[in-house]
């Protein structure tokens, strides 16, 4: 018998995050979509949380309070543990964010869970949970049995896809914020400002990423890898070589010592694909590389190659997907 | 200010991996054991703070089994700390997050501490459990994805960025708490060779384990898999760039099925 | 020498140069070595980390390593540039007489400031008239007072141009022939020294090699080491201990020929398959193999025998050597290897054979070494 399974969202933009309705796909996949229950905190989470029911969800747990915007996590960790326990719940999910693990991190002490991170599936066997996620930058799959009565994981970006959207509503029950122990409400975000990262998506959100390397040889010339990625509405990323240059800012260094990015559809412009670089993208699932030199590392791990100069071949690949496109 | 770093031995990022003979974890023997990189930038994240409040020091703590982990608190005296705990494991597989965390909140609690600073994850499970799991065991805030961290003596807060998928945050928190940071965005120092030397001979705590292991949210792994061996690059062949890239989108659409 | 495993602190040296090597060392050692480039800015980062002064005690504000911890570094930078390398071993070199037999006065007062700051020494023997045969050197140092006056010329000195101790070997009474040689420690500004220019070389051409000139050098008596006429005895126990080293430094040339000739292999397609499946190429690493390994392990057990308080003379000979020789053998095989990109300039491989030769060359030319391994074996059999 499955008992309920909790679902945490993140609000966004006013409505539920990309990864919140992930993790609500993946969460009516392996409990059924009758156990799903959802949870929402923040400075107005009612509104936003018909997006639960918009995806099937009948009913949500609403904790609003003016606070719990600027809220460190352990704060919606107390509300998690005591409304996942006054349901009965035995399984908290949460989307692939930065929010997602560190509140399943909470979750494995305040609510005695087992819990489990960057997870791509999960199955019951029985009472016995087993997740499976990729590890060592993807360069492998564990499996882990979760023991106990309560487990708590984030899933990967991307793991599941969202349920269809259709009308719905979800009945909403009130968690209080009382009995949060004074400390927790001391920290104070000041701010947040948005990045500007030009046109396209963040990288470790996209579904496609167009990566510059060393080949690229000037800064002046990442202007090809910028038309590309914009031709795919793709991310744009960089080699380690280009960041260390100076050619782009640090923050879109895709690596080790950068971002892990996992999209469907990865393209390596000029690099060579040295294990710094391959540990930063290693599993996204298919993988394109384009460079001169035929004995690059990268054409070991890429799906399809272009042993060319990509001088010649960016732009014109740039053109045929306008093309392809309609654009 | 009273710093604790926690810090984990990891496999070498060069190391080529293998399955155990039982199937379950990475196969470790023969398999050189280092300071996990972005622990490496939180050992030199609490160096500078150290170096920018006088009188600061640096207590770097670290749960495993021997003889890495012992290792790894060398090459972190080494690099400039001033004391160092080690929970020590029973040999073999590390113990999971949370029970890690649970080992490292009894060295850090014994011990005074401000603030304590984590690496953003391992480079072995990358789980990114112990800061989380940690600050609750100690009752305390926590922080993830953290850049820029400074210490307003006068004001007496902590002022620090977090890189979040909302943006680049702004914080400020009063002390103690946990602090994990983002990557790695300074340019951690490498020890010099005097450095090493002295580390070998230089003190390291011991603090034993909770006596029974918890039997409630542990988990446990069971398989370790290498992805089928990638086979290499489908090269496509071509005459012209405009070739190449008819050939490339046709098959990124019908083949691979990625075309936006 | 039951155990063959490194300790953790053994370990964590190798380590640290490894990582110097791999990170500041073989990414510029291309460039240096195309425009016969100096890189002091990498030269003063080891200096930093502690690898430049590797033999002088740590009181002095040395390193303080035995010979074989010295090998176990040595041979991991060498893997990155064997060039540089040269420049770290040369200015050992020319500290170790001082190691040797300087009094305590003069340790405390050259070697002191000299590992304080960034400096390099150059180990002044060699002469245009002979190399081999350091007997008959023709720089003299005539006694006035006080003070030795020294004239003459070094050829072929490492570190000259950039040098701020010199360790020079006059002759104080040539009609005493090798009896005369004596020691002196001359700073490189003192008066009436000038260095020629940097040498254009084969090899090792991030290193410096230049003349001496000595014109009327004053040099005050109290920088004389050792009495009078122990030079020759002292330049040979120098040379005792730097020998092992540059079996180590061959070792990491041979090492990196290996490397890049073994994981070529897999690569690189003949005829349907990687080279790596043709016997011929498996022939030829399974021989680079050997040698490299053989390398290494005679070069540890000169170092070990040495750290003991041993001599050692036949088995740092036997190491130098072999391992000298044995990278020439794999670089070239190395080379033959990668076939004819091997003879690009554009990869690695080539530079490999050109600073594999030169160890065939200096520290003691591989014939006199052979000289010294003959004379050291029959004396067993006396």
């Amino acid at each position: 018998m499955t008992g309920p399974t909790l679902v945490v969202g993140e609000v966004h933009d006013g409505g539920l995050s990309d990864a919140t309705k992930e993790a609500v796909g993946f969460a009516q996949s392996v409990s059924g979509k009758e156990n799903v229950v959802g949870f929402l905190a923040g400075s107005s989470s009612r509104a936003p949380a018909a997006g639960f029911g918009r995806c099937g969800v009948a009913r949500t747990f609403v904790a609003e309070d003016p606070r719990l915007d600027g809220a460190v996590g352990a704060v919606v960790a107390h509300l998690v543990a005591s409304a996942a326990d006054s349901l009965g719940a035995d399984l908290v999910v949460v989307g692939g964010s930065t929010f997602g693990r560190d509140l399943v991190a909470r979750l494995g002490v305040r609510w005695s869970a087992a819990v489990a991170t960057g997870v791509t599936s999960l199955s019951r066997t029985g009472a016995a949970l087993e997740v499976r996620r990729p590890v060592f930058g993807g360069r492998a799959t564990e499996t882990r049995q979760l023991e106990g009565a309560h487990a708590a994981v984030a899933i990967r970006p991307h793991a599941s896809a969202a349920p269809p959207e259709s009308p719905g509503e979800t009945a909403l029950t009130a968690v209080s914020v009382e009995g949060i122990p004074p400390l927790l409400w001391a920290p104070q975000r000041l701010g947040v400002k948005v990045v500007p990262r030009g046109a396209g998506p963040s990288l470790t959100d996209a579904s496609i990423v167009v990566s510059g390397g060393r080949g690229i040889r000037a800064a002046e010339n990442f202007r090809l890898i910028d038309e590309l990625a914009a031709s795919l509405d793709a991310a744009v990323g960089a080699s380690r070589a280009v960041t260390d240059a100076g050619w782009r800012p640090e923050n879109y260094q895709v690596g080790q010592t950068g971002k892990q990015v996992s999209p469907q559809l990865y393209v390596a412009v000029g690099i060579s694909g040295a294990i710094q670089h391959l540990m930063g993208m290693i599993s996204s699932r298919v993988i394109v590389a384009i460079n001169s030199d035929p004995s690059a590392p990268i054409f070991k791990v890429a799906d399809y190659g272009l042993v060319a100069d990509l001088f010649q071949v960016v732009p014109a690949l740039t053109q045929e997907i306008r093309r392809a496109r309609g654009q | 200010m009273e710093i604790v770093v926690c810090v984990k031995p990891v496999p070498d990022a060069e190391t080529r991996l293998r399955t155990a003979p039982d199937g379950t974890t990475l196969d470790i023997e023969a398999v050189k054991f280092v300071l996990a990189g972005y622990d490496e930038s939180a050992v030199e994240q609490a160096l500078l703070l150290r170096e920018a409040n006088p009188g600061s020091k640096v207590h770097v703590v670290s749960a495993g089994p021997p003889p890495r982990t012992e290792e790894v608190l060398r090459a972190s005296l080494a690099l400039g700390c001033d004391l160092a705990t080690w929970v020590e494991t029973p040999p073999g597989v590390a113990p999971d997050p949370v029970s890690a965390a649970r080992a490292l909140a009894r060295a850090v609690s014994a011990v005074p501490h401000d603030l304590v600073l984590c690496g953003k994850n391992a480079g072995d499970d990358e789980a990114g459990v112990v800061p989380g799991a940690l600050a609750e065991l100690l009752g305390v805030p926590d922080f993830s994805a953290v850049l820029d961290l400074r210490w307003d003596a006068g004001a007496a807060r902590l002022r620090f960025q977090r890189n979040t998928e909302a943006g680049v945050e702004s914080w400020e928190a009063p002390l103690p708490c946990v602090v994990a940071l983002q990557q790695a965005w300074n340019d951690p120092r490498t020890a010099k060779l005097p450095a090493i030397l002295k580390s070998r001979r230089l003190p390291i705590a011991k603090v034993s384990p909770e006596a029974a292991a918890p039997t409630v949210g542990t988990t446990r792994p069971t398989k370790f898999e290498l992805p089928p061996p990638r086979t290499g690059a489908k090269l496509i062949e071509f005459k012209t760039p405009e070739e190449a890239a008819q050939k490339l989108v046709k098959v990124l659409k019908e083949e691979a099925k990625v075309f936006p | 020498m039951p155990d063959f495993s490194l300790t953790p602190e053994q370990e964590s040296l190798r380590d640290l140069a490894r990582k110097f090597a791999r990170t500041e060392m073989a990414p510029h050692a291309a460039e240096c070595d195309r425009t016969s480039r100096f890189p002091e800015e990498i030269y003063r980062k080891a200096f930093d980390l502690g690898l430049l002064n590797l033999n002088v005690p740590a009181e002095y504000g040395g390193s303080g390593l035995g010979l074989f911890d010295q090998c176990l570094i040595v041979e991991e930078l060498a893997y990155g540039c064997g060039g540089m390398t040269t420049t770290v071993i040369a200015n050992c070199l020319a500290l170790e007489p001082i190691l040797l037999d300087g009094s305590p006065e003069q340790k405390d007062r050259f070697l002191k400031p000299f590992c304080a700051e960034y400096h390099l020494a150059a180990f002044a023997l060699t002469e245009p008239s002979g190399g081999s045969d350091p007997g008959t050197m023709r720089t003299l140092a005539r006694r006035e007072g006080d003070h030795y006056v020294l004239s003459g010329e070094k050829c072929f000195i490492s570190n000259a141009p950039q040098a701020s101790l010199l360790l020079v070997f006059a002759n104080v009474d040539p009609s005493l022939r090798h009896k005369g040689v004596t020691a002196f420690v001359v700073a490189r500004s003192a008066e009436g020294v000038t260095v020629g220019p940097d040498e254009e070389k084969m090899g090792h051409r991030a290193s410096s090699t230049a003349t001496i000139r000595f014109d009327d050098v004053r040099v005050p008596a109290s920088d004389r080491l050792g009495a009078e006429g122990t030079g020759f005895s002292l330049a040979m126990r120098t040379l005792d201990q730097t020998r092992t080293p540059i079996g180590a430094l061959a070792t990491g040339i041979a090492q990196a020929a290996l490397d890049h000739a073994a994981s070529y292999s897999l690569k690189r397609e003949t005829f349907g398959k990687p080279i790596s499946e043709h016997q011929a190429i498996q022939i030829k690493l399974a021989n680079m193999a050997q040698a490299v390994h053989a390398a290494r392990l005679l070069t540890w057990r000169a170092a070990w025998m040495i750290d003991r308080g041993q001599k050692g003379t036949l088995e740092s000979s036997i190491a130098k050597c072999y391992a000298s020789d044995a990278a020439f053998d794999v670089a070239d095989e190395a080379i033959q290897t990668f076939g004819g990109y091997g003879y690009m300039r554009e990869y690695p491989v080539e530079k490999l054979l050109r600073d594999a030769k030169l160890t065939q060359i200096y520290e003691g030319a591989n014939e006199i070494q052979r000289i010294v391994i003959a004379r050291e074996l029959l004396r067993g059999y006396g």
